[in-house]
């Protein structure tokens, strides 16, 4: 019997479809019973997809710049 | 400016690489920078990961003429830095670690035969759109995929955000299938909680 702690563990795997096919029933019938994790499922679903929009980047400690030019000098240089 | 990565203009850029064109040294820097950094990151941890990728930068130049394109050029740099900070890893004899920093949905939210004890409801902003109009949530967002552990960080920047393929993650990180899933739900389910306090307020 599907609980709703499994839609919540297994919500990414059901999204990209990396589930056996009993659990993957499993959940779907769950989720057509189940308007909390339905709506938990959408949320997750909007998050990757605000995730794709925004593109949050590493932190990144010093300027580029200066690799820029070191990487257009050694292409420049024989070995 | 983003590079597409189809043949020819993956070709023509290298082309200019090899040329010494700045621009083109601009373009690629400026698009694979931060995603090589967020890989050497994953493996070999914050103190040594702007060393491994400036010589994965310098590797991958020097290497550039024999470039055989039988991979993207982004899969190729990430195959470089991955490979380079690997071995910094063997060096440094460090252990990586799947489980720092995690934190699943609260068990409290559930009853003791695991369904939920609230209802949720549906975001009243739902769309990346609505969602990102609100520059503090999206400040919030950029600042929790920050405080995410680096692995997690690299797993959902690759698959999520540049579309590689999962079999791809596991080699450039050197992990398994179930690991690397695992990071990529635990990523993700941090990002959805950091969203789900705004909606709450």
């Amino acid at each position: 019997m599907i609980k709703c702690k499994d839609l919540t563990e297994e919500a990414s795997n059901y999204l990209d479809g990396e589930l056996l096919l009993h659990k993957r029933i499993g959940l779907f019938f769950h989720l057509l019973i189940c308007r909390s994790c339905s709506n938990y499922l959408q949320q997750i679903r909007n998050t990757i997809k605000t995730i794709k929009v925004l593109r949050p980047r590493e932190k990144e400690t010093y300027d580029t710049c200066p690799l820029v030019k070191k990487l257009r000098e050694l292409s420049r240089k024989p070995d | 400016m983003k590079i597409n990565s189809n043949d020819s203009d993956e070709k023509a850029l290298i082309t200019d690489l090899i040329n010494g064109d700045e621009k083109a040294f601009e373009l690629i820097v400026s698009n694979y920078h931060n995603l090589m950094l967020s890989v050497a990151r994953a493996i070999v941890g914050e103190a040594f990961a702007d060393e491994v990728v400036q010589d994965a930068w310098i590797s991958a130049i020097k290497a550039l003429p024999k470039f055989e394109g039988r991979s993207s050029l982004k899969t190729w740099l990430l195959h470089i830095v991955s490979n380079g900070a690997k071995s910094r890893v063997r060096r440094e004899n460090r252990m990586i670690s799947l489980d720092d920093c995690w934190q699943s949905v609260s068990s409290e939210k559930f009853d003791n035969t695991g369904h939920r004890i609230d209802e949720i409801l549906p975001w009243e902003e739902a769309t990346p759109e609505a969602l990102l109009a609100n520059e503090q949530l999206q400040a919030a967002i950029e600042k929790t995929f920050q405080s995410l552990p680096p692995l997690q960080r690299a797993a959902l920047t690759m698959y999520d955000m540049e579309g590689l393929k999962m079999e791809e993650v596991c080699n450039i990180l050197d992990i398994s299938a179930s690991n690397a899933r695992v990071l990529l739900h635990r990523a993700r389910t941090g990002l959805h909680q950091c969203i789900e306090k705004f909606q709450d307020k």
